[in-house]
């Protein structure tokens, strides 16, 4: 049944038609456009609708699946630089190529054209490598051991919780769940579980790298946001608003952030800032970027001076927008600093602060880093060669396989791996910020 | 209500049509005014500092003697990466100045194109050029660039801290380099002999004279046959470790031009490029040959782009010019380079400058780089592998294995 777009639907009888037809006979201006409508055919109707979401939807397939397309196919081919260049006689590479279509179409080099990988899924498999044979599940199931007994004290908590009367406090239950996981980190020697990873496959390192980043990175960046909001947002601070001020600027230095992360680097060098500090102490300072720790932890310290800012403004956005009551109750309770900030200030900070978390863990400042990190070490300090950089988290992995080894194939592969990675992150986020929506309530 | 609104919305999308359409409008007649005479030749280089000045003289020269042509010199960081986006998209370079080793990755990528079909003969390139920079610039029977100087590296040191007895009389005596490296620490606290920039940055090409000078014939051969896991590397690599102790560990060209120049190092293991600044930095130097280092001839390639907009042929005179004998001479004389010009090189003055005779030295017990795509697996893995053993995060025999591994992998991809 057709219904005529944007107008509400009202039956339509054949009777009604000549009376409102003629002019001189009074007709609402409502029926007279119902009238009109009925001229709207199915065809008509739906081409007026495509017409309206046409230019979206020509634009999100232009820019969003067709790359995925594109990629997906490059990533089951061969394409690197001695097969750089399209066999337009394929007759899906002559569709999904830009190389191949006539507007585009040049001559080739001398190289030979890229053809589909021998077995299919070649480049995946160079990827994961041994990380799915026997010794590398059960070194993954080794790790994915020592999440259990934190697990497990999680668990117990939300049990004790609802008891009127704990028997321990909360914080006992974490220290039991942390003895309990060293002990079985050494009980399982994960130190060895790690290094057979490590040998096994690129992609394990590197992605591992990258979640150690994330989860030192944010809680660092969030804590240290917090403080400084916590500060700046007591009454008793002179001169408030300028602190304020002067907190945006690392904010405002990381569109320049090449030239800041270059001054860092400058920082770190064996010549540099800090190492000359360290001599007129008597101290003896080391190329700290040539050591892939130190490499790590000084690229985590200077995404937290880029990012702070932005964690500091989010909290003092959430922070104001606690109604004040809550504490003067509190105060008329009698309950101290610490007891405010954890039972007011923390849960009520969750709803506001938590979907920024997530998205920065996600975003440009945790998973998908790369500017900082390029500029400071390039993935560096090499840990030899075939093997990934100490500090070469997953975007900077990508750049180095297509940029310097021109492996465009493999590239496509670890950004499918990557895409389908980050997209159940997304899912998982997205659960985690619906259940914050109950703070409130 | 409803009217008003339908009524607007069709304004605005008529609005906004109108809007599109005007600029297409107005831009017909300027479309038909760029029909003029002047040529705009880019060229992409990597003329580092005051090294650009004797070669910005020459093509204002050209210029001077062509007003239709304008020069545009420009130095992206990263050339390689610069081309990949640029050329597809037809706003590459028409002409590119790099080293000939880049010649067979770019000719099968289709960047570059055969001067052959430009009128350039086999026959011009032997009667110009000398003969290691002719086989430098062919590639599969084909040419794909005009040669325009030799290159490789030697020691280059500041004769107020050092003389020619702080280094070794013999060349290929690395025992002796080492030993004198550590009495010149041990002698002046907190400073060092030599800054190479392969050793304590990813180099491979600055630290060919220490694999080469051990014997190792060359990193990946022309065949594709790699040699990194040899005797050879594995001496070359034990070298590098005690080598670490008395040497800066961080270093780039940037660093051992700066503690060349401050006399924190006696000595910079670098080529022809860095002399002009030393000169303009009033170093009293002096030029010595250590190991052997890799012969790398810089050349001049025309883009495919340059064909695309039809300025193919004026590029070509450019480099013609760029590469003649008085003008490699002019070059050669302000910058202390190595012409690859047979009449500028055999020129008496070219003939009489240290440089010449301390970078030839050096190029005769050289490696020639080849111009092959297998080339191009080399750096990675060299660079890699001697960071890992500089910085000690792998032993030379680990090292040395995985980048034998890592080169083959490639190769393998290649072929």
């Amino acid at each position: 049944m057709p219904s005529p777009f944007f107008f509400r639907r009202r039956s339509f009888s054949a009777a009604s038609l000549p009376i409102c037809a003629s002019a001189d006979q009074f007709c609402p201006a409502h029926t007279q456009w119902e009238v009109l409508m009925v001229s709207w055919s199915g065809r008509r109707k739906a081409l007026t609708i495509l017409a309206f979401i046409g230019p979206t939807l020509l634009g999100i397939l232009a820019l969003n699946i067709y790359p995925i397309i594109y990629n997906v196919y490059i990533s089951f081919t061969n394409r690197n630089q001695y097969h750089p260049n399209p066999d337009c006689t394929v007759f899906l590479t002559s569709v999904i190529e830009p190389g191949c279509w006539p507007m585009f179409r040049s001559n080739a080099g001398m190289g030979q054209p890229y053809v589909i990988q021998e077995p299919l899924f070649a480049n995946y498999d160079s990827l994961i490598g041994k990380l799915f044979t026997g010794e590398g599940v059960l070194a993954l199931v080794k790790l994915a051991l020592l999440f259990a007994p934190l697990i497990i004290a999680g668990q117990v908590n939300k049990r004790l919780d609802r008891q009127l009367t704990r028997p321990v406090s909360s914080f006992w239950v974490w220290i039991g769940g942390l003895a309990i996981t060293v002990l079985l980190a050494w009980i399982l020697n994960v130190g060895g579980a790690m290094k057979t990873l490590e040998a096994s496959s690129d992609f394990f390192i590197v992605v591992f790298r990258t979640l150690l980043f994330v989860v030192i990175t944010v809680p660092l960046n969030y804590i240290f946001g917090l403080i400084l909001a916590l500060v700046l947002n007591g009454d008793y601070i002179k001169g408030r608003t300028f602190f304020r001020a002067i907190m945006i600027i690392p904010w405002a230095a990381s569109t320049m952030f090449i030239i800041m992360s270059l001054i860092w680097q400058f920082f770190f060098r064996e010549q540099g800032t800090i190492n000359q500090i360290l001599r007129a102490f008597g101290g003896e300072g080391l190329a700290w970027l040539a050591n892939g720790n130190y490499a790590l932890a000084a690229i985590i310290l200077v995404n937290l001076w880029f990012s702070f800012p932005f964690c500091f403004n989010i909290i003092l956005g959430a922070l104001q927008s606690i109604p004040a009551d809550q504490y003067e109750a509190a105060d008329v309770d009698g309950a101290t600093y610490w007891q405010q900030l954890v039972n007011i200030t923390l849960p009520l900070l969750r709803p506001s602060v938590m979907p920024a978390i997530v998205l920065s863990a996600i975003g440009g400042g945790g998973f998908q880093m790369f500017g900082t990190v390029w500029a400071m070490t390039g993935g560096g300090p090499s840990q030899g060669a075939g093997v990934p950089g100490a500090t070469e988290l997953v975007m900077v992995y990508a750049y180095k396989q297509v940029f310097q080894y021109n492996a465009y194939a493999k590239a496509g592969a670890f950004a499918v791996i990557i895409f389908i990675f980050l997209f159940i992150a997304t899912l998982y986020s997205m659960r985690i910020s619906r259940i914050t929506q109950g703070a409130y309530e | 209500m409803k009217k008003f609104w339908s009524m607007l919305s069709v304004l605005l999308i008529a609005a906004m049509l109108l809007v599109s359409c005007t600029p297409k409008a107005t831009a017909t007649p300027v479309a038909t005014e760029e029909t003029a005479k002047p040529v705009t030749i880019t060229i992409w280089h990597q003329w580092d500092g005051a090294y650009l000045t004797a070669i910005q003289a020459v093509f204002d020269a050209y210029t001077a003697a062509h007003p239709n042509v304008t020069i545009d010199l420009t130095k992206p960081d990263n050339v390689s990466d610069a081309l990949k986006v640029a050329i597809p998209a037809g706003e590459g370079p028409d002409i590119i100045g790099w080293a000939n080793d880049q010649i067979g990755s770019q000719a099968l990528v289709g960047n570059i194109v055969d001067l052959g079909t430009l009128g350039v003969d086999q026959a011009f390139l032997e009667s110009t050029y000398e003969p290691a920079a002719v086989a430098g610039v062919v590639w599969q029977g084909k040419i794909w660039a005009l040669p325009e100087s030799q290159e490789g590296i030697a020691i280059v040191y500041n004769k107020a801290l050092a003389s020619e007895t702080d280094f070794p009389a013999d060349p290929t005596d690395f025992a002796d380099l080492l030993a004198k490296a550590e009495a010149f620490a041990a002698a002046n606290s907190g400073k060092y002999l030599i800054c190479n920039q392969g050793l304590g940055n990813a180099d491979a090409y600055h630290v060919a004279p220490v694999y080469f000078g051990h014997g190792m014939p060359t990193y990946i051969d022309d065949a594709g046959n790699s040699y990194l896991n040899s005797a050879e590397a594995q001496a070359a690599a034990e070298w590098i470790v005690k080598f670490h102790e008395v040497a800066p560990a961080e270093t780039s060209h940037e660093i051992c031009k700066t503690m060349l120049v401050e006399g924190n190092a006696a000595a910079w293991w670098t080529g022809p490029w860095a002399i002009a600044d030393l000169e303009a930095a009033g170093i009293d130097y002096g030029i010595l040959p250590m190991g052997s280092p890799f012969v790398g001839i810089k050349s001049l390639m025309i883009s495919r782009n340059a064909v695309d907009r039809g300025t193919a042929e004026v590029a070509l005179d450019v480099i013609k010019f760029f590469t003649n004998a008085e003008n490699s001479k002019t070059i050669a004389l302000a910058n202390k380079t190595i012409p690859a010009n047979t009449a500028a090189l055999l020129d008496a003055d070219v003939q009489a400058m240290a440089t010449v005779a301390g970078f030839g030295a050096a190029l005769n017990l050289g490696v020639p780089m080849a111009n092959t795509p297998f080339a191009g697996a080399q750096w990675g893995p060299v660079g890699d592998m001697t960071n890992a053993i500089w910085t000690g995060a792998q032993t030379p025999a680990d090292a040395l294995a995985a980048a034998q591994a890592a080169a083959e992998e490639a190769i393998a991809g290649m072929k």
